[in-house]
């Protein structure tokens, strides 16, 4: 088991994470703020008709989700492939005072 | 049992077991999440067993999206495979998750069904956190937390011998 964070789990949680938030929150707030449909799919009359269209392509908002899962899933493969580290450090070892 | 109160995940990449609702409740999550996915896959397994024909139809409606041409290739090449793993592939990991088995493995080919359902029903008319991108994050905070170890059979299984000289093995359990 992982005992501490090193470069590879910082790299990945902020990667991930990031793409993610873009996706989902960052996005998010552009498609409210250039106003109707304050979702991410075109907005229709009673007809069905389309009468306006998110201003970010939902592929573009899934893509950066599905990216930062990639990346999730990547750092997984890799610590799978990596040896595990002894788990010494991790047992706290209560040391006496002299 | 230690405890580090500037960082509690310092020992494990997992929630400390701090107190027993929190074991309760990951344990009561896995079991809702695989129940979802066993009766999915199960009542597909009742009414058309190892050809689900709708799975691979599916996938070729799938024009346009983040995964580019992928799902549409799996739906037209790969039909007689799909017909079998969506029924059979839902219904084990379903299974796994509620008997706590083999968690973060089955939890990662749930994160793919359920990213291939988020995409391709794109069901976004009130933003793209909707009910299909929920049951994704269930799946990813069930590997994440590795909740197979709370009251699953994972506890058991990663003392044993084999996984004790096969540590790696943690990250597919758990």
């Amino acid at each position: 088991m992982q005992q501490h964070t090193d470069i590879i789990d910082k790299a990945a949680m902020a990667l991930s994470g990031g793409l993610m938030l873009l996706g989902i929150v960052g996005l998010g707030i552009v498609e409210v703020l250039a106003g109707q449909p304050y979702g991410a799919a075109p907005l229709t009359n009673d007809a069905g008709e389309i009468i306006a269209t998110p201003m970010v392509d939902p592929t573009i908002r899934t893509g950066l989700v599905l990216a930062g899962l990639v990346v999730l899933l990547v750092y997984g493969l890799y610590r799978l492939a990596t040896p595990v580290e002894e788990a010494d450090a991790a047992t706290g070892h209560e040391t006496m005072a002299d | 049992m230690s405890y580090q109160a500037a960082n509690p995940l310092a020992d494990e990449f997992e929630l400390e077991l701090g107190g027993a609702w929190t074991a309760y409740w990951l344990a009561f999550l896995r079991v809702v999440t695989g129940w979802w996915f066993f009766h999915a896959g199960v009542t597909k397994l009742i009414e058309n067993g190892l050809a689900y024909g709708y799975g691979p139809a599916y996938l070729q409606q799938m024009t346009g999206t983040a995964l580019g041409p992928l799902p549409v290739w799996m739906g037209a090449n790969l039909g007689w495979l799909i017909e079998a793993m969506v029924p059979l592939g839902e219904t084990l990991i379903g299974l796994g998750l509620m008997v706590g088995a083999l968690v973060r493995l089955a939890s990662v080919f749930g994160a793919f069904f359920m990213a291939l359902f988020w995409v391709g029903n794109a069901g976004f008319g009130h933003g793209v956190v909707n009910g299909d991108f929920m049951g994704l994050l269930l799946f990813v905070t069930m590997i994440v937390l590795a909740t197979g170890r709370y009251y699953g059979l994972d506890a058991i299984i990663e003392k044993t011998r084999f996984v004790q000289r096969h540590p790696r093995l943690k990250y597919l359990l758990g």
